[in-house]
């Protein structure tokens, strides 16, 4: 019963702006999201977007200020009578073609049950919708496939009485039959309704955080799912020189040459090679005790933890990280903490001393 | 050519540089060492120092002025002594500031700007701020602008603020100065770059000083956080983060965040160790930071030593190895501008005839 | 026993005619290969060879294979505390010989004294302490690194005895690294 009364006032809510024309939210989230897509990639989303006529992007000119183009493309979509929703579906091509535009963290789910393996997409997306709907009103849905199975969902969440806010609308990426989940820009409010919805369509028990968070997406999920070359130790036969150059005269000899391959392969070993995923950060909560070596060791009361929080941030952490151990300014082997990161495939870890002091 | 070779040349002709005046507290033979163009100078460094007491900096100095200081990042220079700066012409140099940015912002401009509708300067003196005799009044320059197209009723705006201060100056140094002079080597600064260096070069031209860029040593983030700590039973520090880069490609940032409490734990251990109450040892300082480098070390086997170390913070504030600092309890302002008065004193050149 | 088998030694092994050899130790290894590079380029009459090495003690397999060593130059870059810190522990494992006349400290990176000036201090005193000279060395430029591969060079001729009515020694003498009077009198007994 609460159901159908839902739908009725979604649909109520629905038909009354979508009647107006070009409202001012979908004004400011069309201006919003052609200022974030530049120039260069213009001509290719609008062409995708497929929502202005054959004509109307044929008289575009890109090589015109940007200004200009914003101008004329908001009159070009105030003609079509374009609503937020076709204004969001705009927003999500762009998104999906560029999954760098905010903070991806992902979830892993848990205790599958036996049909979830043969779930299919359009069984995924009712349930999805259904789903999300009981749980709360007024939430503006938007659900497509890209690429082989992955599925980009794009929630704009609103409240009992108030629109769905599409200036910060939730995206989460699934790949259908793998138990992880991204998710971008989600508040902890609504946390708690995504996570059951996402367990009742994906078919699952439960679902957990899988510390692992970072700007690129396939940087994330090709961490997790190990989709990316690393060399394992067995791996002994890449030629040397590829690693460090040869001496440039017969007459110049390193006298730590072996242990500079050794720490190249290393190094490889721990943070992979070649391309790596472009992860940014890698956080530790630290409570172990105190270990700073000589005399204030004995001075500090080992039975308490010395609380820290490290984190490492860079452009690139595992290229830096190998570059830290094959250059010497970390040490071989390199620790288990920093190795983790790739074998675990994450990056936020909570470290204790052994159970056994 | 010059300056090639006074960068490469072997040292052995040391005989002939000028040395400043010895400071009258501990010192051992750690110098520090500062070339100027052509010259060599040598200054004592601090090897102690007293603890940071909170101080209610508000009982002697206006709350109001006292105010305007915290909470903003002051970007650090150092001034070499003022020529024939009065205290009693802040008025005078008012107009005098106002009128010379007026007179280079219009330069190169069209159409003229009425004078109403421009930067207005005031200088004011921080009563109350010094700390010893020889310390000359802090003085505080605030630049107002009101926009060209602001309506009647606007309020100008403050769009630059800077001071000059000295605390705890090395009063051999301050005694030494000819009578003419007045020295507030710490020049602090915030708001836009240009008007920084509109402001510079008044100075420069009105008063014959030079400024330079502060940028601080790591033994002085190191003071900084050992002191800060030390607070930490007066007044919560919320906790201790340090923030180093590392050389490696593309770089690599570690920040380190300690709690509070264990941080203010160990620098009580390592104070205990030998301490005589309220002074504090560079060897304390050290071996406080080096336990934090090796419990690191321990876990992640990675030398922070290869890096350096750049920003230091606490709840009572914040200070960046480039010569940036943030102030956010009073009560501890004494004790960190009379480490900063000493650290512009010490990169000053030293000229000849001083 | 095991400190004294790790420990290079100037004369163990016997000279070969019209040839030198050079260590460069240096932790960063950002400068040393380049340095060598110079070094061998530039010397066409006697037969110069470059070792390069992150520190010492060096590794106890190449000791046959590694000739007599007649100049060892410390690089230390003072941007860096640890360049500092490895210079310092390497060179106890000098044999006492060479340091008459057979070793000296490269500096990088003094011109940002804002970071680094306790540290020149430090090596200053570790250079004097040693009577070993100090040179300093812009690595920047390919200018700077040409002038420092050429003083070393230079260097590096006298301590293999190539140059005429000069020795290592003598040069030692005049070019070692002195710290003010005033500084000295007050200096803790060497370190290293």
């Amino acid at each position: 019963m609460s159901l159908l009364f839902n739908i009725v006032i979604s649909v109520v809510l629905y038909v009354c702006f979508t009647s107006l024309n070009m409202d001012d939210v979908a004004r400011t989230l069309l201006q919003r999201t052609l200022r974030k897509i530049p120039t260069r990639k213009l001509e290719e989303t609008i062409k995708k977007w497929s929502h202005l006529s054959r004509r109307q992007q044929q008289s575009l000119n890109y090589t015109q200020s940007k200004w200009i183009l914003l101008q004329k493309l908001v009159s070009f979509c105030e003609d079509n009578e374009l609503t937020v929703r076709h204004v969001s579906e705009l927003e999500m091509i762009y998104c999906m073609e560029n999954p760098n535009l905010g903070t991806w963290k992902a979830c892993h789910l848990t205790d599958a049950e036996d049909d979830a393996t043969s779930l299919d997409l359009m069984c995924f997306k009712e349930q999805f919708k259904s789903h999300l709907a009981e749980l709360t009103r007024n939430v503006s849905i938007k659900i497509k496939k890209h690429e082989n199975e992955t599925i980009w969902i794009r929630i704009a969440w609103g409240e009992n009485f108030i629109k769905p806010n599409h200036l910060k609308p939730t995206y989460v990426v699934h790949d259908l039959q793998t138990p992880y989940v991204f998710i971008c820009n989600l508040s902890s409010k609504n946390k708690p309704l995504l996570y059951q919805t996402l367990v009742l369509a994906t078919k699952h028990g439960s679902i957990k955080d899988a510390h692992l968070s970072g700007r690129n997406l396939h940087a994330v999920r090709d961490l997790l799912m190990g989709n990316y070359h690393q060399t394992f130790p067995t791996n002994h036969q890449r030629p040397l020189e590829e690693m460090s150059p040869p001496p440039t005269h017969p007459n110049i000899e390193n006298e730590h040459k072996e242990h500079a391959e050794k720490r190249q392969q290393v190094a490889c070993e721990a943070f992979g090679e070649g391309k790596v995923p472009k992860l940014e950060t890698a956080t530790y909560t630290l409570e172990t005790r105190f270990r700073g070596g000589g005399s204030i060791d004995t001075l500090v009361d080992g039975e308490k933890p010395f609380r820290t929080v490290v984190q490492f941030a860079s452009t690139s952490l595992l290229e830096s990280l190998h570059h830290c151990v094959s250059s010497g300014i970390a040490d071989a082997p390199v620790s288990p903490l920093l190795s983790s990161i790739t074998q675990k495939g994450r990056n936020y870890f909570v470290i204790t001393d052994k159970a056994d002091r | 050519m010059d300056v090639r070779s006074a960068v490469s040349t072997p040292v052995t002709q040391y005989t002939t540089h000028r040395r400043s005046k010895s400071y009258g507290r501990t010192f051992d033979a750690t110098s520090r060492f500062c070339y100027t163009p052509g010259q060599l100078t040598i200054t004592r460094i601090q090897t102690s120092r007293e603890t940071a007491k909170a101080r209610k900096i508000t009982d002697k100095v206006d709350p109001e002025q006292v105010a305007l200081l915290v909470k903003k990042e002051w970007k650090l220079s150092y001034v070499t002594p003022l020529y024939q700066f009065r205290h009693t012409k802040l008025k005078v140099y008012s107009r005098h500031l106002s009128a010379f940015i007026m007179a280079e912002k219009q330069q190169g401009m069209a159409v003229e700007v009425g004078l109403e509708a421009g930067f207005k300067v005031t200088f004011s003196t921080v009563l109350g701020m010094a700390e010893t005799k020889d310390d000359a009044e802090t003085v505080f320059i605030q630049i107002h602008n009101k926009p060209v197209f602001a309506s009647e009723g606007d309020a100008p705006k403050v769009v630059w603020s800077g001071w000059l201060t000295c605390i705890n100056g090395d009063p051999e140094y301050l005694q030494a100065l000819p009578p003419e002079f007045v020295s507030l080597p710490l020049f602090c600064s915030s708001g836009a770059e240009s008007l920084t260096f509109l402001v510079k070069s008044w100075f420069e031209r009105t008063f014959d000083c030079s400024f330079g860029s502060m940028g601080l040593d790591p033994t002085d983030l190191h003071w900084l956080a050992a002191l800060w700590t030390g607070c930490h039973s007066e007044n919560n520090i919320r906790s201790l983060k340090l923030v180093w880069t590392l050389p490696s490609q593309p770089p690599l940032d570690v920040s380190l965040t300690v709690n509070a409490q264990d941080a203010w734990d160990l620098w009580d251990k390592v104070r205990q160790q030998d301490s005589t109450d309220n002074s504090i040892s560079i060897e304390e300082v050290k071996r406080f930071i080096t336990g934090i480098e090796s419990h690191f070390f321990r876990h992640f086997k990675v030398y922070l030593s290869a890096g350096v170390l750049k920003k230091v913070s606490t709840a009572l504030g914040s200070v960046h190895l480039d010569g940036k600092i943030k102030i956010t309890c009073s009560d501890y302002m004494t004790t960190v501008l009379t480490l900063l008065t000493e650290c512009a004193i010490l990169k000053m050149p030293i000229l000849p005839g001083c | 026993m095991k400190l004294r088998t790790k420990m290079l030694k100037p004369f163990r092994k016997v000279p070969v005619l019209n040839a030198a050899n050079v260590l460069l130790v240096e932790n960063e290894e950002h400068l040393h290969s380049r340095l060598a590079d110079i070094i061998v380029q530039n010397e066409k009459d006697v037969n110069i060879t470059v070792r390069l090495a992150r520190k010492l003690p060096l590794p106890v397999e190449n000791q046959d294979s590694r000739p007599r060593i007649d100049l060892v130059v410390f690089i230390v870059n003072l941007m860096s505390e640890r360049s500092v810190q490895s210079a310092e522990q390497s060179v106890r494992y000098l044999d006492s010989g060479f340091f008459l006349g057979k070793v000296c400290f490269l500096v990088t990176g003094a011109r940002c004294l804002s970071v680094s000036s306790t540290r020149l201090l430090t090596v200053r005193k570790m250079a004097s302490s040693l009577h070993c000279p100090l040179l300093f060395a812009e690595d920047q430029t390919s200018e700077g690194v040409i002038a420092a591969a050429v003083r070393l060079l230079g260097i590096l001729k006298v301590a293999a005895g190539l140059v005429p009515f000069a020795t290592g020694l003598s040069l030692n003498s005049v070019t070692h690294c002195i710290l003010p009077s005033d500084l000295e009198q007050n200096l803790d007994s060497p370190t290293c």
